[in-house]
């Protein structure tokens, strides 16, 4: 049976990364993975600015077509409802805030029919997931955006190119408050490869590794 | 967790809150949207004022009403909302408003494209609109800088009493890299020029409307006083291996850190290049690459534009030494490309 995993947070949380190495890891194991690219927002570094290595991998990408691949309407991809009707394993990137959620209110119905995860994405380091009084509204106002209820948290504590194993570490610990706050269970701790060895005792269920992909490679 | 991961827009907006900005007036426009998101959520906490006006053209005009009473006050937009408030700019010049002005740039002319451009530079340097004036420009080159120069543009606007813009390709805006954050700095300047209530004083009055062929002359003379001083106070650049370079590569804002890059590529396969990174486009940093140019075999201009920048490093090397041109539309080349076509153009030369 097919499964619908969307990832949605705040600008910025690293959602899309995410969603594109869930992608990637879960395409092995299963036959075909959809990924859609729902950022229509802005067209800078989104998942599908991949679309060339996802499609060598096998992954079919569903995202604004035409012109509107580097567009900022909302042109939802034209065979996304239909696909969404039958039993595939699909992951969703939403744009950040409750105004990238928005498209998820369109699409819910179909999405409460099928076996499905709504993931909210937190990095303690960005401006708006610093304290739990913002974590709290801004998990509300996506929910009443996207018409949906989050099933799980996924933890992203990251400075980019400074992150240390204290700095994920001190966040995590940080996102950990909020999933008890938000009474959600924690399902994932995204750390990029380099830091696997070191988190992987403690936190082996749960912890991820992370190729940045849509990281300019020059910083 | 004294560092925060930020967006070049939210760093933007962060600054010009640390830099005493309580009151914003825009209309959105990718991809500077988040600056007007940020300014929303936090200027009315703060008891400042954010408004989304109708039209850019409206929101100009709050700028320099808000201007005019001493606030400090901002406006961010993109290439084709700059374009629309050039008349109020050009008021707000002569009038000699402080106020901060961002520019996140996109691709032109017409409506163009989203994708980070920096083919606004004639528009910025030359003063877009009307009349003989000028607005200081910064171009930050990372997401500290976005904010820094935020703070250190309201304190140069105030200064010298001119609008100062910061201009920035779309994906500096957009990309993201952890920032320190910094201390405010005191709300309240002395502005006695300010239309604050006359109190004890007589009215001021803020006007750009001088009939008079000899009043008119004389404005012009003041304003271009005052250019010449920051001219001669405010010029910036950052230089990097130009000691020794036979080849400079000019080169601001985000592409900046690119071209370096490329140069420190090209040094490691034994070729004498250097950087000259204009940080203010105007005043533009003319001295520091007419002092390089007769040691040097060439220059190049690298930009996301067909060519404009360039013109000024052509003034400014006065003959001295040949000034080629790199351009790309529409994306940020990568170090690759530049350092392949650098490579070219010099290896051309040698032989």
């Amino acid at each position: 049976m097919g499964k619908i995993t969307i990832f949605s947070g705040g600008f910025g949380s690293g959602k899309s990364e995410i969603a594109l190495n869930y992608a990637l890891a879960k395409h092995t194991h299963d036959h075909q993975v959809i990924l859609a690219d729902l950022d229509f927002v802005n067209p800078f570094f989104v998942s599908r600015d991949l679309k060339d290595s996802l499609l060598q991998k096998g992954i079919k990408l569903l995202s604004p077509e035409g012109d509107l691949f580097f567009g900022d309407v909302p042109q939802i991809p034209p065979h996304m409802i239909s696909y969404l009707k039958q039993d595939m394993n699909m992951v969703l990137d939403i744009a950040g805030d409750e105004v990238g959620a928005l498209v998820l209110g369109y699409l819910s119905q179909d999405v409460k029919n099928r076996d499905y995860e709504f993931l909210l994405v937190l990095n303690p380091y960005r401006p708006f997931a610093r304290e739990l009084n913002d974590v709290l509204n801004l998990k509300n106002k996506l929910e009443k955006a996207s018409r949906l209820h989050f099933t799980g948290i996924v933890s992203n504590p990251n400075l980019v190119e400074e992150t240390t194993e204290e700095i994920i570490a001190k966040g995590h610990r940080r996102v950990v408050d909020y999933a008890t706050a938000l009474d959600l269970p924690l399902r994932f701790l995204t750390v990029e490869e380099k830091f696997f060895a070191a988190f992987s005792p403690e936190y082996k269920s749960i912890l991820k590794k992370i190729t940045l992909y849509l990281r300019p490679h020059w910083l | 967790m004294k560092k925060v991961l930020m967006k070049g827009n939210e760093a933007l907006a962060q600054g010009a809150i640390d830099g005493g900005c309580r009151s914003y007036f825009g209309y959105p426009i990718t991809p500077s949207s988040e600056i007007a998101e940020y300014m929303a959520r936090k200027l009315p906490l703060l008891g400042g004022v954010f408004l989304q006006a109708e039209s850019e053209l409206a929101a100009i005009n709050m700028v320099y009403g808000a201007a005019a009473t001493g606030a400090r006050v901002m406006t961010a937009t993109s290439g084709p909302g700059m374009s629309l408030k050039q008349e109020g700019i050009s008021f707000l010049a002569e009038a000699e408003l402080p106020c901060l002005l961002v520019n996140i740039s996109r691709g032109g002319p017409g409506l163009g494209g989203i994708q980070p451009a920096q083919s606004d530079y004639f528009q910025a340097t030359r003063g877009g609109g009307h009349g003989d004036y000028h607005i200081m420009v910064l171009a930050p080159n990372n997401v500290q800088e976005m904010m820094d120069f935020a703070i250190e543009g309201f304190a140069l606007a105030d200064h010298y009493r001119i609008p100062v813009m910061i201009m920035a390709e779309g994906t500096l805006g957009q990309m993201m890299e952890p920032v320190i954050q910094r201390e405010s700095v005191p709300l309240l300047t002395d502005k006695p020029w300010a239309t604050d209530g006359c109190k004890n004083r007589k009215p001021n009055i803020i006007n750009t409307l001088h009939l008079s062929p000899d009043v008119l002359e004389q404005r012009n003379m003041i304003l271009s006083d005052k250019y010449q001083e920051i001219k001669r106070s405010e010029k910036k650049a950052e230089t990097f291996m130009i000691e020794d370079a036979d080849y400079i590569v000019v080169a601001f804002g985000l592409l900046s850190r690119v071209a370096k890059k490329a140069i420190m590529e090209l040094r490691q396969q034994g070729m004498k290049m250097g950087l000259i990174r204009p940080i203010t486009l105007w005043p533009f940093p003319d001295e520091v690459i007419h002092q390089a140019a007769p040691q040097v075999k060439k220059f190049i201009s690298i930009e996301i534009s067909m060519g404009q920048m360039i013109e000024d490093v052509r003034l400014a090397v006065n003959g001295m030494a040949p000034v080629e041109f790199m351009g790309r539309i529409g994306s940020v080349p990568s170090p690759q490309e530049i350092t392949r076509r650098l490579a070219q153009m010099v290896e051309g030369e040698i032989k």
